[in-house]
């Protein structure tokens, strides 16, 4: 169900390959469906952003595209400790998993997580993305 | 290289035997004795031994009720029973349930008892050797396996990164800014991801992990056809699905099939038809399921249909990797399942695939 969103939309990338971080924002900025692009290339700074605006939302992020394959603290890594913050953070930042993965433990992995709204497979597609953005925001 | 004494056990209840067998082949084994099940069983317990000799008319427990008690705590050591009098039906408990190496009669003959405890140890060598061999081949395999694999998505990930660039330049309206370069990479990295997709399809199904879940022909289906027709938009799909039972199978496996069958049913057809289109017919029972894709397409030269199904056939005029046909054959192997193929050039190509119903 469309959750009711109000602009600016912030959408928040991780992941540790910065040239993915470059096109994905660049595709993210040509799609014009978000105004705001933040990217972190490592889950943990992406868990101190959230602690460090723990009490302003309207710097948290609408929507978050995970990478799952990451040094250190992965994609279900970062999962687990989003799994325990505020519902009212939960709530706002969707999470969206983005992978070039075709490993079938990890696809169905993500699909089996609650908080995961959809895996989204590399190439980013600006359509796949439209139709996130449409099921899941209404502006 | 010396090899330590062969350790032998010997199990009796009378102590001369016990003596003499000491007397006899103290100088070619370690021997161990023991004159009843019990204590033999204790020694077993301290030490592995390679031979066990046992006495078949013992109180409490016979030889044969001995290895049979043994038969899954210990079943290394090979047995041999000597027995004082040939009772046929000892002899056969002792072959069908005992895994008997040797049978030797009483009074035992030195020369003969000796060979049978070195041809026991052989055994016992050549066992142990195998299974040795064995755990070591599927080591070496399976770190192959997650070699290939984790090369493939180490390879996988930068070219991603590339389609996605393609991507971009489209979207920016570049494409055609620098001739037909941007196209040439285009078909280049798609060709590549192609054969990491096949070469992780064909080591994945290798494994052999098979997992058993319910399977949605319908939805598994239009999904497939979601996933490949994106490239063909002309192609009509229509679809019989009939499944009034739960499917259980091997879903990766399935997948692959049904994805490798219709992906190919969508890439060869013919450019100049008007209406090209793919019949998928599924009939899933109890017992299996019945899978038809039928497509108008280039068709199969007679000559070649025999040779699809093997690793690498590529014909000259179309434009495959020579892979997904075969690994659509050994992912049926896998799972009992069968294809049969029917083509007339120019015509169009059917392939029937029976899978059986694992639920």
């Amino acid at each position: 169900m469309p959750a009711k969103m109000e602009r600016p939309l912030k959408v928040m990338l991780i992941d540790d390959n910065i040239i993915d971080l470059k096109i994905n924002s660049k595709i993210i900025l040509l799609s014009k469906l978000f105004d705001d692009i933040i990217q972190f290339q490592s889950a943990e700074e992406a868990l101190n952003y959230f602690h460090h605006y723990r009490n302003q939302p309207e710097e948290l992020p609408d929507l978050i595209l995970l990478d799952i394959q990451m040094p250190e603290m992965d994609g279900f890594d970062f999962l687990d400790k989003y799994k325990n913050f505020p519902p009212a953070t939960k709530e706002k930042s969707l999470i969206a998993m983005l992978s070039s993965t075709l490993d079938y433990g990890d696809i169905k992995k993500a699909e089996a997580n609650p908080y995961v709204i959809k895996l989204l497979k590399k190439p980013l597609s600006p359509l796949e993305l439209e139709k996130i953005f449409k099921s899941n925001f209404k502006y | 290289m010396t090899r330590s004494p062969v350790k032998v056990l010997y199990i009796d209840d009378e102590e001369n035997n016990l003596l003499a067998f000491k007397a006899s082949f103290r100088r070619q084994y370690e021997i161990y004795t023991a004159n009843s099940a019990a204590e033999g069983l204790k020694v077993l317990q301290n030490l592995s031994v390679e031979v066990i000799i046992a006495d078949q008319k013992m109180p409490q427990t016979t030889g044969v009720e001995f290895f049979k008690s043994i038969a899954t705590t210990y079943p290394d050591p090979i047995r041999i029973l000597l027995t004082g009098y040939t009772d046929i039906a000892a002899l056969a408990d002792a072959i069908n349930h005992g895994d008997i190496y040797r049978y030797i009669t009483k009074p035992w003959n030195d020369l003969e008892l000796h060979n049978s405890i070195k041809n026991a140890h052989d055994a016992y060598r050549a066992k142990i050797d195998l299974r040795n061999k064995v755990m070591e081949l599927e080591k070496t395999n399976d770190e192959l396996n997650r070699f290939i694999y984790s090369i493939s998505h180490e390879l996988r990930a930068p070219l991603v990164s590339v389609i996605g660039i393609v991507n971009l330049v489209k979207m920016e309206g570049l494409y055609h800014s620098s001739g037909e370069y941007w196209e040439l990479i285009e078909s280049c990295s798609n060709k590549l991801d192609y054969y990491i997709q096949k070469t992780l399809q064909y080591y994945k199904n290798n494994k052999n992990v098979s997992d058993k879940s319910s399977i949605d022909f319908q939805r598994l289906v239009e999904e497939i056809i979601d996933l490949y027709a994106y490239t063909d938009r002309d192609t009509k799909f229509n679809l019989h699905i009939n499944q009034s039972t739960q499917f259980m199978g091997d879903a990766f496996r399935i997948e692959v099939i049904l994805g490798n069958l219709i992906s190919n049913a969508i890439k060869y057809q013919k450019a100049s038809e008007q209406n090209k289109s793919v019949d998928i017919t599924i009939e899933a029972t109890s017992f299996s399921a019945e899978i038809l894709i039928t497509d108008n397409g280039l068709g199969i030269l007679n000559e070649h249909l025999e040779k699809i199904f093997t690793q690498f056939f590529k014909t000259k005029n179309n434009k495959g990797s020579g892979l997904g046909l075969f690994i659509v054959k050994e992912a049926l192997n896998k799972i009992n399942g069968k294809i049969d193929v029917s083509s007339s050039l120019d015509q169009g190509t059917t392939f029937k695939i029976t899978i059986p119903n694992a639920g």
